[in-house]
């Protein structure tokens, strides 16, 4: 599996520039019209889109074929993919981390508590479009696949918006809006395994051709 | 261990085509040559004997084992038509891939081939030419003492050159009596080449699995004209086939039809020509 991880590792740093480059451009663009800290909303979702360059690399590069025949799981061929896709998460997360110091030692309005809402809200909506994401690249051929991840961030999106409104009408989200996004972030996480069983179930039976 | 592969009534169902009870083996320390037509099902015959596809019916044997574990994987070498690592890696970063995924990667094998085969270490494999990229998935294939080395395709569409390099590869690997070859390819005449026996596969059923020096020294092809042609038995023939000037047939006793028909001009059979006959032609089979 290590091995495996740092293949992915090799692709994604080949496009670490363009990553590195668009958390930037959001950074400074987010600090002009809204919060600074609400680039950790955007920080995960851009740096996972790296995982899913390494499933359609391996597909085109026909590695996903190969692989079966190393001594490599399929189960394990799904686990890295889905702990490449939380290490890109939280590396993204790290990393935007660095503009919102920034900001915040020359007095912008950066805040703990905003830190931890916008880095909620982030993991939280990719843990969850990963969940949808990941599996559905093993489902689907490229171009589907490709329109699903695309789709899955704003599922995410939607699934929380929709939570939140639902656990408004059980108590006021507003005045426990850290304690409702810890929740959010709590039924992502679940779903986020939950999805990566489906993959590794529905793996197990694909035939790679 | 007498065989390094044993396939046995390999069954797997497509919507519009069946993979047909295939059963062959691959002996120890020698090269077994896998021919057909395109969608033949020589490379669904692999790909079910790796494990990618899911086999509805039959026993793979790999190395005295039916079950395909890490422990097998680690002493198969495998090689694919075309692309087989991601482009964007290099040879060197490749070996840091394989030696975390190989227990038994040996850098210095690795990059000796590499040497060898005079492929640069730290150029993006994008940028590869196809028998550059064919050359580093054998050496990569080569590089974890592997005892079994099977390669779909893997020198189509590549110069006589570069073949012959790859043949060569093939053949001093064989040296080692534990070491044996399962290779598919449509290019007969690499076979020919390096091949100790010959299977044959069409529409999903293996027509014949024999030694290749028993092809090529004892099959024949009766070239005659019209009346010539109608006065042979036919249950003897294997396979005839009408062509512009003069009838054809294959016959699998070359010297015993030449006593029975001293007038008839038989010509020893080149694998290509058995494979036209036994798939274009008429007879028995």
């Amino acid at each position: 599996m290590k091995g495996v991880l740092v293949k992915d590792l090799y692709i994604a740093r080949s496009n670490i520039l363009v990553t590195v480059v668009s958390l930037i451009v959001l950074g400074f663009g987010l600090s002009f019209l809204l919060e600074s800290s609400a680039l950790l909303v955007l920080a995960p979702v851009v740096s996972t889109t790296a995982a899913f360059i390494s499933i359609t690399s391996d597909a085109a590069s026909k590695w996903n074929k190969n692989v079966i025949t190393m001594p490599v799981s399929r189960n394990q061929i799904i686990g890295e993919k889905f702990l490449f896709y939380i290490l890109l998460a939280l590396t993204g997360m790290l990393t935007a981390l660095v503009p919102c110091l920034i900001f915040f030692c020359f007095g912008g309005d950066v805040t703990f508590d905003s830190l931890c809402l916008y880095g909620t809200i982030g993991i939280s909506a990719c843990l969850l479009a990963g969940g949808i994401s990941l599996p559905c690249a093993y489902l689907f051929d490229p171009e589907k696949s490709q329109i699903v991840f695309m789709m899955s961030f704003m599922a995410g999106t939607g699934i929380i918006a929709g939570f939140v409104l639902l656990t408004n009408l059980i108590f006021p989200v507003k005045e426990h809006i850290l304690l409702t996004f810890n929740i959010v972030l709590a039924i992502s996480a679940v779903w986020f395994f939950i999805s990566y069983r489906i993959a590794v179930k529905v793996y197990q039976k694909q035939d790679i051709t | 261990m007498k065989n390094a592969l044993e396939i046995s009534g390999l069954t797997k169902t497509y919507p519009d085509f069946v993979l047909d009870h295939i059963s062959f083996t691959v002996p120890s320390g020698s090269i077994v040559g896998l021919i057909g037509e395109n969608g033949a099902g020589k490379s669904t015959t692999i790909n079910a004997a790796l494990g990618l596809v899911q086999k509805e019916d039959g026993v793979v044997s790999v190395l005295d084992r039916e079950e395909l574990d890490g422990d097998i994987k680690e002493q198969i070498g495998v090689v694919f038509d075309g692309s087989n690592y991601p482009e964007i890696l290099s040879p060197r970063k490749l070996n840091r891939v394989m030696k975390n995924i190989y227990s038994s990667w040996d850098e210095k094998i690795y990059f000796d081939l590499l040497k060898q085969f005079s492929l640069p270490q730290d150029k993006q494999i994008k940028q590869f030419s196809k028998g550059m990229k064919m050359k580093l998935a054998i050496s990569a294939a080569l590089s974890h003492h592997s005892k079994l080395l099977i390669l779909d395709e893997a020198t189509s569409g590549l110069d006589p050159v570069v073949r012959d390099d790859i043949l060569d590869m093939l053949l001093d690997f064989v040296q080692d009596e534990e070491h044996s070859i399962l290779v598919s390819s449509h290019i007969t005449s690499d076979l020919e080449k390096i091949a100790d026996y010959i299977v044959f596969i069409h529409e999903g059923k293996v027509v014949f699995e024999m030694p290749k020096d028993e092809l090529t020294e004892q099959y024949g092809i009766i070239k005659c004209g019209a009346a010539q042609f109608e006065a042979l038995d036919k249950s003897e023939l294997i396979a005839y086939r009408k062509m512009d000037y003069e009838w054809q047939a294959l016959v699998s006793d070359r010297e015993r039809m030449q006593k029975k028909y001293p007038k008839a001009m038989i010509v020893p059979a080149t694998i290509d020509e058995i494979m036209l006959l036994y798939v274009k032609g008429e007879g028995k089979r």
